[in-house]
């Protein structure tokens, strides 16, 4: 065997670092953070949420503070989606795209009051999404504050989740929708807390002050949840047929080849970044799709491995590995249209081989 | 770490263990290359009747994040490979020594068998290479 040679271990400690070692994680160097991969076993770590409840820390994450009164004007420029559909006490998943529609990044806001937003971006992503924001600001009222190193961040997904964190806070959650927030006390700490997530599972994210982060770590943990890492935060999330920046979304892919075609809104009468191509994307099609895929040979297909169809190049995979619910490999790939529909087979060649896939309706899992 | 190192067995400083009986080598992976390798989700077993040398590349081991190779311990012919392990992956972790073995090689040069580590100096190897 040869394994992986030694993790580059210089990275941004988060507030959790400490526990996550006590914890025995194996630590990874991800955007410039040392995270926990995983603590005892990403199969293990998975089933739990898929059966109980487990904890992330998510603190490498971006938060951000939008203020003035022209944050909705502001948003509605940068984003895909559209904030009339937006309401107090309410999020809203969306792309920020360049102009030729390729996006920056994907990303939640949350509507604290129409002059007050909270914002949560990829770890990978954070200076970059900072610095394009405030240059796209011209004369809009507003300023954008950059918290993410003042607060830690958590997320607690499972379908236990919701009696699991009853004792601890001091409103009723159960009437918390989907993608709604709420500013509460946990643990008797003030956090954020919204009922959102990227495992296909009902759960929570929650931002507090980082000088919260082991006590509230340590609640969690007692509740008889378990501890999940960034491992089995990437094998839910492909289960659920979330994209990930960096494999579904980038810089050279624009929201609707990766099959988000409902988050881009025609916002009629509302200029956006990127509006022409992607309106014109969403009228006219695009020459290549991400769809979901099986093995039909056994295997295990991961990004950038290759398609074919009859010994042509037609796409490639952008996420694959083992889906620990369905005992099945499973992958996302963009592919050219004309193979896009459901039941197509192609290649896909690993290493030297060339084994059968075909294409299925995602998600694979939710559960929501 | 509490990894398992039966005396009884012969080591490869590739992390393969090698069982010998008569002429032949029963070999799968220590319990020090399933911890570093983490779940291990996929393994394409060696196919039979292949004629490898020590140190070539036998078959292929995934894990959750990671494609390894496992090496032929000893020259020889693969008679036989443990189909459980198809189905049943996760064996390799959770017992790496028993139900957990890969495949069965009819050794061509029993001399290559005293090349290979006693369970003290695989555990000294090991320990330099975790320092």
């Amino acid at each position: 065997m040869e394994f992986i040679t030694k993790e580059d271990l210089n990275g941004t400690k988060t507030p959790l670092y400490e526990t996550h070692v006590k914890l025995g994680a194996r630590m990874v160097n991800f955007a410039g953070w040392l995270m926990p991969v995983q603590y005892e076993s990403i199969l293990k770590e998975h089933e739990t949420v898929r059966t109980l409840a487990g904890v992330f820390d998510i603190s490498h994450m971006g938060e951000f503070i939008f203020e003035g009164p022209d944050v909705i004007p502001f948003l509605q420029y940068l984003m895909v989606n559209d904030l009339k559909l937006l309401e107090k006490s309410k999020g809203q998943y969306s792309c920020m795209c360049y102009e030729n529609g390729t996006v920056v990044d994907d990303l939640v806001y949350y509507e604290e009051s129409p002059e007050r937003f909270r914002m949560i971006v990829n770890a990978s992503n954070v200076e970059k999404d900072f610095q394009w924001i405030n240059k796209q600001i011209g004369n809009f009222q507003v300023k954008v504050r950059d918290v993410s190193k003042e607060r830690c961040r958590l997320a607690f997904q499972g379908p236990k989740s919701d009696d699991l964190i009853t004792p601890f806070v001091d409103t009723d959650l159960s009437a918390l929708n989907r993608f709604y927030f709420v500013f509460c006390n946990l643990c008797d700490v003030p956090a954020f807390i919204a009922r959102t997530g990227y495992t296909g599972e009902r759960g929570f994210e929650i931002s507090f002050e980082n000088k919260y982060a082991v006590t509230i770590w340590n609640a969690f943990l007692k509740t008889g949840a378990g501890v999940a890492g960034l491992g089995a935060r990437d094998s839910l999330r492909l289960e659920a047929c979330y994209c990930l920046y960096g494999h579904e979304l980038t810089n050279s892919i624009t929201p609707i080849e990766a099959g988000l075609n409902w988050l881009v809104k025609p916002k009629e009468g509302i200029d956006f970044i990127g509006k022409e191509v992607l309106i014109r994307q969403k009228k006219e099609g695009t020459s290549r799709i991400l769809v979901g895929l099986n093995l039909l040979d056994r295997g295990i297909i991961r990004e950038n491995y290759k398609l074919f169809k009859n010994g042509v190049e037609i796409g490639y995979v952008t996420s694959g590995g083992f889906s620990p619910t369905l005992k099945k490999t499973i992958g996302l790939a963009l592919v050219e249209t004309k193979y896009s529909s459901i039941g197509t087979e192609f290649d896909v060649e690993i290493r030297n081989k060339l084994l059968k896939a075909i294409v299925v309706p995602t998600p694979f899992y939710r559960n929501i | 770490m509490d990894l398992k190192f039966p005396a009884d067995l012969k080591y490869a400083p590739t992390h393969e263990w090698v069982r010998m009986d008569g002429d032949m080598a029963i070999v799968g992976i220590s319990d020090y290359a399933q911890h570093k390798l983490g779940d291990i989700v996929y393994v394409e077993l060696p196919v039979i009747g292949a004629v490898l040398e020590k140190g070539n590349a036998a078959c292929e081991i995934e894990s959750v994040k990671a494609v390894s190779v496992l090496f032929m311990p000893l020259t020889g012919e693969i008679v036989e490979t443990n189909g459980n392990i198809a189905d049943n992956p996760a064996f390799l972790n959770y017992s790496p020594y028993e139900e957990g073995w890969i495949m069965k090689i009819r050794v061509s040069n029993p001399d290559e068998i005293k090349n290979l580590l006693s369970v003290e100096k695989y555990q000294e190897m090991i320990q330099k290479e975790e320092d």
